[in-house]
């Protein structure tokens, strides 16, 4: 067992959180609170195990990597890439959707790329999206989430010919968020930060897939749009 | 992490090599978690049913899940600049709603941090551009608790304050929602808890925002439960 997996053991048993273990005292304060013992566990071995990166930490962040993904619960990025706290930078939403008039990834696009300068761009779908499958059918989610929802499903309409012929709806969901992770990046080489980033300090875009059942990250090959509308002064 | 090298042209090697170092990673970390449990993955890919929703800033500093000792499939989370949930905000708006009304979580966490760089900037008097929207939250925040920041004069533990009654506003902004409220009146959750992060010792400290105190508190003016 590795020193990970043990202190994973640790907290589990620490803070009495089976995976699976149903949550029968809602209103009731207990298995709250030991999420906070939970902390404390972290808290202590970090200290213990990396003090100089606990003191760096404190001092600031530069992060090299900007993660956009889905807040599905199954896709702790920092967890499933063993990365150290202060490696990524997070955007989590519904499906890993950009939209250019979303103020909260705009947000998050200019603060990382504009203000941190970080160096990369992940976006990473993955496999059994709730989102992508939802985006797949034609049931109503409410006005909430269809109206969220609605550039995947215009995603859908615009490749349905491809999509049609698939196999199986698993199969349909996986590729319409292949889909959305191309037209997420497409979305950022259209913002105008970027595009001065990738220009001025080759800043990286790449898309990916976690493929929930195997666990296993994937990077997409994605070749790059033409033609794509940028500010005049970015060209001075 | 390694401090890249000086060298220019050995710092897109570097780059490849820390980019690739995620794939290692990852491949590692599914090695280790198939020892604790051959199945695990299995058992992830026919769903996920979290009972806890996070939402967090987006700084690189505060990995949700390690911070709190939770594994994959027990935390929905959305993380954005300064952790805010603005009510006309889709993305936030569709994030919730999918953990109240389709997950059915029984927590939801709004959790800020000590020495948030989203609250820094927001106290800066600078034109930031297409942050200036998003930052404006945040001095709607200030503004409802003028007189009690104005009292403070050390400029840290200003922002610090605010970062507490930022997260305090969010949370009363989560519990303003139709979502909360209905699911409330009916199932008696979910509940909403405010939380900071201190980057020196990595501890949480729970804000105590009683909850429903503050839903009855809004409910006067947002009543949304019918």
């Amino acid at each position: 067992m590795s020193i990970l997996s043990r202190f994973r053991s640790f907290v589990y048993s620490c803070i009495g959180l089976g995976r699976s273990k149903a949550f029968s005292t809602v209103a009731q304060m207990d298995a709250f609170e030991k999420v906070l013992a939970g902390n404390k566990a972290y808290a202590q071995h970090t200290a213990k195990k990396d003090p100089e990166l606990m003191k760096s930490l404190a001092a600031g962040q530069s992060p090299e990597i900007l993660w956009i993904g889905c807040a599905d619960s199954r896709i702790p990025e920092t967890t499933i890439c063993q990365c150290k706290p202060g490696e990524l930078f997070v955007h989590r939403n519904i499906a890993n959707v950009l939209t250019p008039g979303d103020a909260n990834s705009s947000s998050v696009i200019e603060y990382s790329v504009g203000v941190l300068k970080v160096k990369r761009i992940i976006v990473c779908g993955h496999t059994k999206c709730g989102g992508a499958n939802a985006a797949m059918g034609d049931g109503d989610l409410g006005d909430t989430l269809n109206s969220w929802l609605a550039p995947v499903r215009e995603l859908r309409r615009k490749h349905i010919d491809e999509l049609s012929k698939l196999p199986s709806e698993d199969a349909k969901a996986n590729r319409l968020a292949e889909l959305n992770v191309e037209h997420s990046l497409e979305i950022l080489r259209k913002n105008p930060t970027v595009q001065k980033a990738i220009r001025e300090r080759d800043l990286k875009l790449h898309g990916m897939i976690y493929d929930i059942p195997a666990a296993e990250l994937r990077s997409m090959d994605i070749p790059e749009p033409k033609q794509l509308w940028s500010p005049p002064t970015l060209h001075r | 992490m390694d401090a890249p090298p000086a060298n220019e042209k050995r710092i897109s090697r570097f780059l490849e090599q820390s980019h690739e170092r995620i794939f290692d990673n990852n491949k590692k970390w599914v090695e280790e978690m198939k020892i604790d449990d051959p199945e695990f993955f299995d058992k992830l890919a026919s769903g996920q049913s979290p009972e806890y929703l996070y939402i967090g800033c987006s700084d690189s500093r505060i990995p949700a899940n390690q911070i709190m000792g939770l594994g994959p499939g027990d935390v929905f989370i959305h993380r954005n600049i300064a952790n805010l949930v603005p009510n006309t905000d889709l993305s936030a708006m569709s994030v919730i709603n999918y953990a109240v009304r389709h997950l059915h979580v029984k927590h939801i966490i709004v959790c800020g941090h000590y020495g948030c760089g989203g609250i820094a900037a927001a106290m800066t008097p600078a034109d930031l551009g297409i942050l200036n929207p998003w930052l404006r939250n945040i001095r709607d925040v200030y503004r409802l608790h003028e007189a009690e920041l104005d009292e403070i004069t050390d400029e840290k533990e200003k922002n610090n304050r605010l970062v507490e009654l930022n997260v305090f506003e969010q949370a009363r902004n989560v519990i303003k929602l139709a979502a909360i409220q209905q699911s409330y009146a009916e199932n008696h959750y979910p509940i909403v808890h405010g939380w900071v992060f201190d980057l020196h010792d990595g501890l949480l400290k729970d804000l105590k925002v009683d909850f429903e105190k503050e839903l009855a508190g809004i409910q006067k003016i947002y009543n949304l439960t019918k």
